[in-house]
């Protein structure tokens, strides 16, 4: 600190003093107000050891990339071969942004709901209903039962996606609904396994029953039919369509 | 240290671990192998063991929901005091014969 500064400093108090402290700094300020800014800065070190020059410390290492770090951005010590490429900037505003190109038609898509958000209203799902019944399964063919068992299957890999970004989005029990959804369609597929295994006992049955009919031969050849209608009258019940509700047999 | 009752109900309701109990626990993932192992250390896959998914071909036109609307209540079968059921043989012969009789 040069003489100069000092003795304005030393100075400077007892003009303050005369002023009043409600509209000025207080006190102990007034040493740094007063003087010039320059002249508090520092300019040579505290030590009086010499600085160690680059030569003299031998125990420097090798490192050429000394010094760099991500943190500071004090960027390469040595330029590299991308040195003179421009860096991509980041886009920040979201409407100048590319769009992003996804297939409409991406088998991942069944991993979501009709509007292809990731969580469902409640509204959505009040919509839907309870489980099927046996009784409505057993009208229904093979086919249909195959379909709806791969539908339950759809269905149940949206809701566990459902669940699994509730839960990852720690929504609160106000928004978060835990509704058995899930429990239905795994009734409705218990259903379809119940009426699948009536169908193959009843065809058990019905096979031994056959067995003594006279109507039936079952071991005709592939162009006969196995029904041969003893009455005449029977001919015209007789439907030639290969139904498929008789798809177990 | 012998855990006290209440601390040892809770352990109860802990998964079982291979530490707890004596050899023949086998844990695994719920899923069943797809093959065996040889006596050299390798795998032999098994082609019968191997799960295959047939998806129906229709199921786009598949208008069935898992659901069925709470409009309609829950129907329960009627087989006209049979006392077989669903199960019974002669009915579905009887219905064999007037929709297929072929096959």
């Amino acid at each position: 600190m040069s003489g100069r500064s000092l003795t304005l400093q030393l100075s400077t108090p007892r003009r303050v003093l005369s002023f009043s402290l409600e509209s000025h700094p207080p006190i102990f300020l007034a040493p740094l107000l007063a003087s010039n800014p320059q002249s508090i800065h520092q300019r040579s070190s505290f030590s009086t050891t010499a600085t160690l020059s680059v030569r003299a410390n031998r125990k420097r290492d090798g490192n050429p990339h000394r010094g760099e770090s991500a943190l500071r951005r004090t960027g390469l010590r040595y330029p590299n071969g991308m040195s003179k490429q421009p860096l991509p900037q980041p886009v920040l505003d979201p409407k100048k942004r590319s769009p992003i190109i996804v297939d409409e038609n991406h088998g991942l898509w069944g991993f979501f709901n009709k509007n292809r958000t990731a969580l469902s209203t409640n509204k959505d799902s009040d919509q839907r209903g309870r489980p099927w019944t046996v009784e409505e399964l057993r009208h229904k063919s093979w086919e249909d039962l195959h379909s709806l068992w791969y539908k339950c299957c759809i269905e149940r890999n949206r809701f566990a996606t459902e669940f699994k970004e509730r839960k990852r989005l720690q929504l609160g029990p106000r928004v978060y609904r835990p509704i058995n959804h899930d429990l239905a369609i795994r009734q409705t597929q218990a259903k379809i396994k119940h009426t699948l295994t009536e169908r193959w006992y009843a065809w058990q049955e019905a096979w031994k029953v056959a067995e003594n009919d006279p109507e039936v031969n079952l071991n005709a050849e592939l162009d006969t039919p196995a029904y041969q209608p003893s009455a005449l009258e029977d001919e015209e019940e007789v439907d030639e369509k290969p139904q498929a509700a008789s798809g177990a047999a | 240290m012998k855990p006290t009752a209440a601390l040892y109900s809770r352990l109860r309701r802990l998964p079982l671990t291979t530490k707890q109990v004596s050899n023949g626990f086998y844990k695994g993932t719920g899923t069943g192998a797809m093959g065996r192992h040889t006596k050299h250390g390798g795998y032999v896959i098994e082609w019968r063991k191997v799960r295959t998914y047939v998806v129906p071909e229709q199921l786009k036109d598949c208008k069935l929901t898992p659901f069925v609307t709470m409009q309609m209540r829950p129907s329960k079968g009627r087989f006209e005091g049979d006392p077989k059921g669903a199960l019974s043989g002669e009915a579905y012969l009887k219905r064999w014969k007037i929709e297929n009789g072929i096959d």
